[in-house]
């Protein structure tokens, strides 16, 4: 009995990791710009597909393929934010809200009718033979999944805390306009966010896709998930993201094993609105203010 | 005002005869897409133009009024149809109430996303509550009004199109109503200035709610009219696709102005039939659009239109 | 922008309505193009392409060329509604083939009988299709029923099952071919130990593995097409299932056996059609099917080409484009295809065609078992 209970928490702990690393884009680019990526399913989903593309046609390695599907993510997010999301960058939230659920929508059908529906797969260096650690089973590639997840997180965090590049973003996060007195080019900051987002989100893809399969139309339910962990660990807060995304991850297992299976999804809008309701900040947030 | 009231009128009176005229059955289908459309999308923009939040999960009370009229028209409850659709938009405006309370405490993004959750936790609830709604495999055989069948003139889709405009013209009357009210107004100054509202003691809450509620209750009928239409209601009723030709509508059309609604469900609807078969293709083209409309004309058609024909709209009396 | 887009649509859509010719004759296909189900949906038309284009090379049908108008119901009752309305309003097709998924096909079939034309499904299985006293509608597929029927016994008896986990599809072909399934499998004996759904387009079933791992049954009933089932057999190799796992759908597709990879390797199938059906028809149709699209076919392009061939026969019989002398040939099908004979009997339901048991063997489905479908109630 009881290890059926840790199966089902070592398969949360698995996703949640994953959760995690996928809405830490989407919580910097909120924390920092102030912008409700509603893309952000969309960059994972391209970031999956790419790496079909990459391990598959072009025949690359994984990591070499990871590196390639980063940079074309980074590139992308950075001219989207230049040349578009620029010109709403002062016209209130609802712009960016609208803007972004418009790429959304375009980029999934676009991608759709490129690739089509069909799930693809990316090719991980690893296999995926079963494991057994006591009386917990695990496959090698999430273990390795997880790995890269976890580096990536202490890569972001690192960039963060300890680069230059890290300190201006924080600053402009603090208060732009002081940042930019201080001769800190706001505008390229925004852009580096947006593309460190966008190659986060890229990285889940990708690796996910590894483990399960990249597919076109995955974009909408993984903002979805991606949007209830930054809210469960607070919006902009790196911290809350992860644990959020373990949260939500074991929380998942536990109701589909003991409860039902079929409503698993339901869970993390539950979570949602309980958290909105109480706690809008977020389960870490110091904050207390409401509308 | 007037030139408002006029145009809302004269649309209703070409539907009316463009149904007493055409016999092409699929023309009148799309005749009836758009009126469903036109309610709906009004219902929306009353939200967004009037309270200034965009409620991505607005779809939840299409999907409620559809839902109730299916369980309360079907055989084992036998509701006649003249009672099942108002009740529906009345269950509509009932959880518009209970979610609104909720959700209209916050806002900017917050509110989106826990509507948003609140429009996904029905969708999940009616595909998997298998004993009450038949989950995924819905709802069949919903019957179309009884009066059809009494006036020979009604029948096939000429009745759905005269319901139509009876539904919208509710619709133009409740917000035409709304809007021109105090209460209209007041929530016109909120969206322009909250503090400034405040101050002057009108209390946000309290009527961005009212507007929410009225909101709701007329996507209700919406959804109402779909259901006996379509005379099929599945889990789809609360999907994503609904929620994106709404807001492509009312951005299009023009938020904040009564006429941008209807002017939106035409565009769209026509634009939804002539690219039927290139699906992708026109989402990819929908998405676009709604990019471009946000990027360069944010108050869509009639924004553009107000800029370039002021002097049509010099009397009109709201912003 | 807005403008331009819709200028070119309208001169696009426009131009597309004067190109068909008055001198073919049109049948109407729905099937589902996007969607979870899009594999199967693409099938079953690359099979009713070919046994058109076949019909076509030898002079059509009462001497006129064959033209398939084809729409994507998407598997959705209310698309699926939309489809068949333009089919017939505006396309003016005397018959119509569709709609794949049993709901889809149920709101399908209440157009057909509103507009009095001939609604035929090469794949809906949901056994009360034919029950439903609708005189337009006919059915050339098995039905859950009859399949289980056919093969619980071999399940038990000659696989020893006992223990039974069942997973399945949250939709009416989901639940119905469970339902039959468990049913006559209870009846021969074998203990049902759960019953799991899950959602089109799922991709994590750890979860629900983990669950049906704990149970240990002998064997795992799944019913799920090419996309859900090939993904849900990977993973059951992950968490280390070691149940015999038997499935209905479409498993014993190169499709399937392809994006399944090893993980498809003995798994047991209960299907309509396997390529590897030892009849002189299927050889050449399988011949056929490779040349043109690069593949073996499977179930549903078995379906596509069967349904086309009987619909083609009934208006030769017919002797007219008519639906309702259509519907009044189609009654009287007698038609030898790839998996056996069909007939129709008094409710539409086709009869007398194969049904079998096949063990996938490096990607080969091998025949364990055959049966014919009866038309026994």
């Amino acid at each position: 009995m009881f290890d059926l209970f840790l199966q089902f928490v070592v398969n949360g702990l698995v996703n949640g990791t994953f959760y995690a690393l996928s809405a830490l884009g989407l919580t910097l680019i909120f924390g920092l710009m102030r912008l409700v990526n509603f893309a952000h399913g969309e960059f994972y989903m391209i970031g999956g597909l790419l790496g079909w593309v990459v391990t598959q046609k072009l025949s690359m390695d994984f990591f070499s393929g990871l590196v390639v599907v980063v940079a074309v993510m980074a590139a992308f997010g950075w001219l989207l934010d230049r040349y578009v999301i620029v010109r709403i960058r002062d016209k209130g939230p609802e712009p960016g809200i609208l803007l972004t659920i418009g790429l959304a929508i375009f980029l999934t059908n676009t991608a759709l009718m490129l690739v089509g529906t069909a799930p693809q797969k990316v090719l991980a260096p690893v296999p995926s033979t079963p494991l057994l650690l006591g009386p917990i089973i695990i496959t090698e590639v999430r273990l390795f999944a997880i790995a890269v997840s976890i580096a990536a997180i202490v890569g972001a965090r690192l960039l963060i805390q300890k680069t230059k590049l890290g300190k201006a973003m924080r600053a402009t996060f603090q208060d732009a306009t002081a940042a930019s007195l201080v001769g800190i080019n706001t505008a390229s900051i925004y852009a580096s966010t947006f593309a460190l987002g966008s190659a986060l989100a890229a990285t889940s893809g990708m690796l996910l896709g590894s483990i399960y399969v990249a597919q076109a139309s995955i974009g909408g339910l993984i903002s979805l998930k991606a949007f209830v962990v930054v809210i469960l660990g607070g919006m902009g807060n790196f911290a809350g993201a992860i644990l959020g995304g373990l949260i939500l991850g074991v929380a998942e297992a536990l109701w589909g094993g003991y409860v039902q299976t079929g409503t698993v999804d339901m869970v993390g809008f539950a979570l949602v609105i309980l958290i909105l309701f109480f706690r809008p900040y977020g389960l870490f947030s110091v904050r207390a203010e409401r509308a | 005002m007037k030139f408002e009231r006029n145009v809302l009128a004269g649309f209703l009176v070409v539907s009316v005869l463009l149904g007493i005229f055409l016999r092409n059955d699929y023309l009148l289908h799309i005749l009836v897409m758009v009126l469903m459309y036109a309610i709906l999308a009004s219902s929306l923009n009353l939200i967004v133009g009037y309270v200034g939040e965009f409620p991505l999960g607005h779809v939840a009370f299409f999907g409620l009024g559809a839902y109730t009229v299916a369980l309360l028209s079907t055989p084992a409850v036998g509701l006649p149809l003249a009672a099942a659709i108002p009740l529906a938009a009345l269950v509509a405006a009932v959880f518009g109430w209970l979610i609104g309370r909720i959700t209209l405490r916050l806002n900017g993004p917050f509110f989106v996303i826990i509507t948003l959750a609140f429009a996904e936790v029905l969708r999940l609830l009616a595909g998997n509550w298998v004993a009450l709604t038949n989950g995924p495999m819905g709802i069949a055989g919903i019957p179309h009004p009884a009066v059809f069948d009494l006036l020979p003139w009604l029948a096939g889709k000429r009745g759905f199109v005269m319901l139509g405009a009876a539904l919208l013209a509710i619709t133009f009357f409740v917000g035409y109503r709304l809007v021109y009210s105090s209460a209209g107004r007041a929530a016109v100054t909120l969206r322009e200035n909250r503090y400034v509202a405040q101050s002057v003691g009108i209390d946000p809450f309290r009527y961005s709610l009212f507007v929410f509620v009225v909101a709701a209750f007329l996507a209700g009928l919406s959804g109402a009219y779909y259901a006996t239409y379509i005379s099929f209601v599945g889990p789809e009723v609360f999907s994503f696709p609904f929620t994106a030709t709404m807001i492509i509508i009312v951005l299009l059309g023009g938020k904040g102005s009564l006429i941008g609604p209807v002017l939106g469900a035409v565009i769209v609807t026509l634009l939804e039939a002539y690219l039927r078969e290139f699906n992708e293709l026109r989402l990819s083209l929908f998405g676009l659009i709604v990019m471009a409309v946000v990027l360069f004309a944010p108050d869509g058609v009639m924004g553009y239109a107000r800029q370039r024909f002021q002097s049509f709209f010099k009397e009109a009396g709201h912003a | 922008m807005r403008m331009t887009v819709l200028a070119l649509s309208v001169v696009a859509s426009a131009a597309a309505m004067t190109a068909h010719a008055a001198d073919t004759i049109r049948i109407g296909v729905i099937q589902p193009l996007t969607g979870s189900v899009a594999y199967n949906g693409a099938a079953d038309v690359n099979g009713s392409k070919i046994a058109v284009k076949e019909r076509n090379a030898k002079g059509g049908v009462l001497g006129k060329q064959v033209e398939l108008v084809v729409e994507d119901g998407e598997c959705q009752p209310s698309k699926t509604v939309n489809a068949a309305e333009k089919l017939i309003q505006q396309d003016k097709v005397p018959v119509i083939s569709g709609a794949f998924c049993s709901s889809a096909t149920i709101a399908a079939m209440s157009v057909a009988a509103k507009y009095k034309v001939p609604l035929l499904s090469g794949v809906s299985s949901k056994s009360d299709l034919t029950e439903r006293g609708n005189e337009w509608f006919f059915r050339s597929a098995e039905t859950d029923g009859l399949l289980a029927r056919a093969f619980a016994k071999i399940l038990v008896d000659q696989l020893h099952l006992k223990k039974i986990a069942y997973i399945g599809v949250n939709d009416d072909w989901g639940r119905g071919g469970m339902n039959e399934f468990s049913k006559q499998i209870e009846a021969m004996g074998g203990e049902t130990a759960m019953k799991l759904y899950f959602d089109h387009g799922t991709t994590d079933f750890y979860t629900m593995l983990t669950r049906v791992r704990a149970a240990k049954p002998d064997g795992v009933f799944v019913a799920a097409e090419t996309q859900d089932g090939s993904i849900l057999v990977k993973q059951m190799k992950e968490v280390n299932l070691q149940s015999k796992v038997f499935g209905v759908g479409s498993w014993a597709t190169a499709d399937f056996v392809k994006l399944a990879g090893d993980a498809a390797q003995g798994i047991h199938a209960a299907v309509p059609y396997a390529y590897t059906i030892d009849r002189p028809e299927n050889k050449k149709f399988v011949a056929a099917y490779k040349t043109e699209y690069g593949e073996l076919p499977g179930k549903y392009s078995a379906a596509g080409y069967n349904a086309l061939n009987i619909i083609m026969d009934a208006i030769e019989r017919a002797g007219s484009a008519d639906p309702d002398k259509i519907r009044q040939a189609m009654a009287k099908t007698d038609y030898h295809g790839p998996n056996g004979s069909f007939k129709f009997d008094a409710k539409h339901q086709a009869y007398g065609f194969d049904a079998v048991l096949v063990r996938l063997n490096d990607g080969k489905p091998e025949i364990v078992a055959q049966a014919t479908v009866t038309d026994d109630k």
